[in-house]
């Protein structure tokens, strides 16, 4: 029987993001390798994205607008399109260009060795004082795992992560710097099939002056402050 | 510049672009949209408000994320606004208005917000046609569409709050998802001059 082999009773509830985590990765494992059910399940999501409209329509303040613009302009102000503070460097001189290449290559290299080894390991130091510490992870996110490799003065660093789920359009990963006066807010990042991506990490001050790097969900395009579920958490200290 | 006549898809990209008299279109087409679904979810006129902009500001910093052959803007905008006001309650370990939500008043229609009128006609044909359909379902399974579609709620959170067997709820929600897939996708137009796709 069809139902027997799929999940096609889960879907509706699926696409209503009703289930329960463990039937919601059970039906997510299943459609990623089901046509059928990534159809069933093509549909359900049009009538799931379809239910707002029934909603009767509310009308809100009138200074909305100029609220949001005053907000806009204050982004703009405050927030330059290329912020010096935790974006990827889009221009970088010969010199910067080619340290950070090579960090790139050193820290590639080092996470390919070192992966398997820091399943047991919170932090593992490397060659020329490089370190690696592992993430934890959370219920919302129970199978991903997560690095952070980071150059010995911390000026430079690299997110990895594996097995995160893939988000819809709307939401995207973002990593955040934490430490007791507040957080950085890093890049918002998506992932591949596998729930694999890197991420290069900058700040403002070295790395190892935060306390603790989180990945939350958030809105595409990422949040001013954390407001998604947590799905890694780890330590920055120096141990 | 004159956007009224421009497609929402474009008007995303020139948000991407910088250019805040686009975000401003967008912002007008669909402020009540948005805000209607913040509302339902939080329950609350001023938090409403506060994500209404929390959304639009998100579409300035994040336009470049939107992917037009994966979904229609007001979807997108509509996807964003659910997420974010859920995200709010979790965070606020708070959700009140259990009972308020307001599939129930689905026949009540005030019309559309969009300047350009044949968008402002399309989407209110769009929202009369998915207010009837819901209307037409029986109440407990509107009661189970909102409380998990609006709340975040899970089917095991539901049975708790209603005191319903496991199996009333998903049965309520399958049949439910079941009706309006049928009477929704049946009568889904084929094209959608707004999204200029």
């Amino acid at each position: 029987m069809v139902d027997d082999l799929h999940v096609l009773e889960s879907l509706p509830a699926y696409a209503l993001g009703s289930l329960d985590k463990e039937e919601a990765r059970s039906v997510s494992e299943h459609i990623a390798g089901c046509y059928l059910c990534r159809q069933e399940l093509a549909a359900f999501q049009r009538v799931a994205d379809q239910l707002p409209l029934a909603l009767p329509e509310a009308q809100p303040g009138s200074d909305l607008a100029p609220r949001l613009m005053a907000r806009i302009q204050s982004l703009n102000v405050k927030q330059p399109p290329k912020p010096a503070v935790w974006r990827f460097p889009m221009r970088l001189s010969p010199v910067g260009a080619a340290a950070g290449l090579l960090l790139l290559v050193l820290l590639a290299v080092s996470n390919l060795l070192l992966w398997q080894r820091l399943t047991h390991l919170e932090v593992l130091r490397g060659p020329l004082g490089m370190r690696a510490i592992a993430l934890q992870n959370t219920t919302a996110a129970p199978s991903a795992s997560g690095f952070v490799i980071m150059g010995a003065d911390g000026q430079n660093g690299v997110l990895v992560v594996d097995k995160l789920p893939q988000l819809d359009a709307a939401r995207e990963y973002q990593v955040w710097l934490v430490r007791d006066s507040g957080y950085t807010a890093g890049s918002a990042f998506s992932v591949d099939e596998s729930g694999y991506r890197g991420v290069r990490l900058t700040a403002p001050e070295s790395l190892l002056s935060y306390s603790r790097v989180w990945v939350t969900i958030e809105p595409a395009g990422g949040s001013a402050q954390p407001t998604g579920e947590q799905v890694l958490d780890g330590s920055l200290f120096n141990p | 510049m004159n956007l009224d006549s421009v497609d929402d898809a474009e008007l995303v990209k020139l948000t991407a672009d910088s250019h805040t008299d686009a975000l401003q279109e967008l912002f007008d087409r669909y402020n009540r949209l948005v805000y209607s679904v913040a509302l339902a979810i939080l329950g609350d006129r001023s938090v409403a408000e506060e994500a209404t902009l929390d959304v639009f500001v998100h579409v300035w910093r994040g336009a470049r994320t939107y992917r037009p052959e994966r979904a229609k803007v007001n979807t997108w905008l509509v996807a964003i606004t659910r997420y974010h006001a859920i995200d709010i309650l979790r965070w606020q370990n708070s959700r009140p208005d259990v009972k308020g939500l307001s599939l129930d008043d689905t026949l009540r229609n005030d019309g559309s917000t969009a300047h350009d009128p044949e968008a402002a006609a399309e989407l209110s044909l769009q929202q009369a046609r998915v207010r009837e359909a819901v209307a037409q379902l029986p109440p407990e399974q509107r009661q189970v569409l909102s409380l998990a579609y609006f709340k975040g709620y899970t089917h095991q959170q539901i049975s708790e709050i209603l005191r319903q067997p496991l199996g009333t709820v998903k049965t309520r929600i399958r049949l439910a998802m079941q009706k309006l897939r049928q009477t929704l996708l049946d009568e889904e137009p084929t094209s959608d001059k707004s999204e200029g796709t």
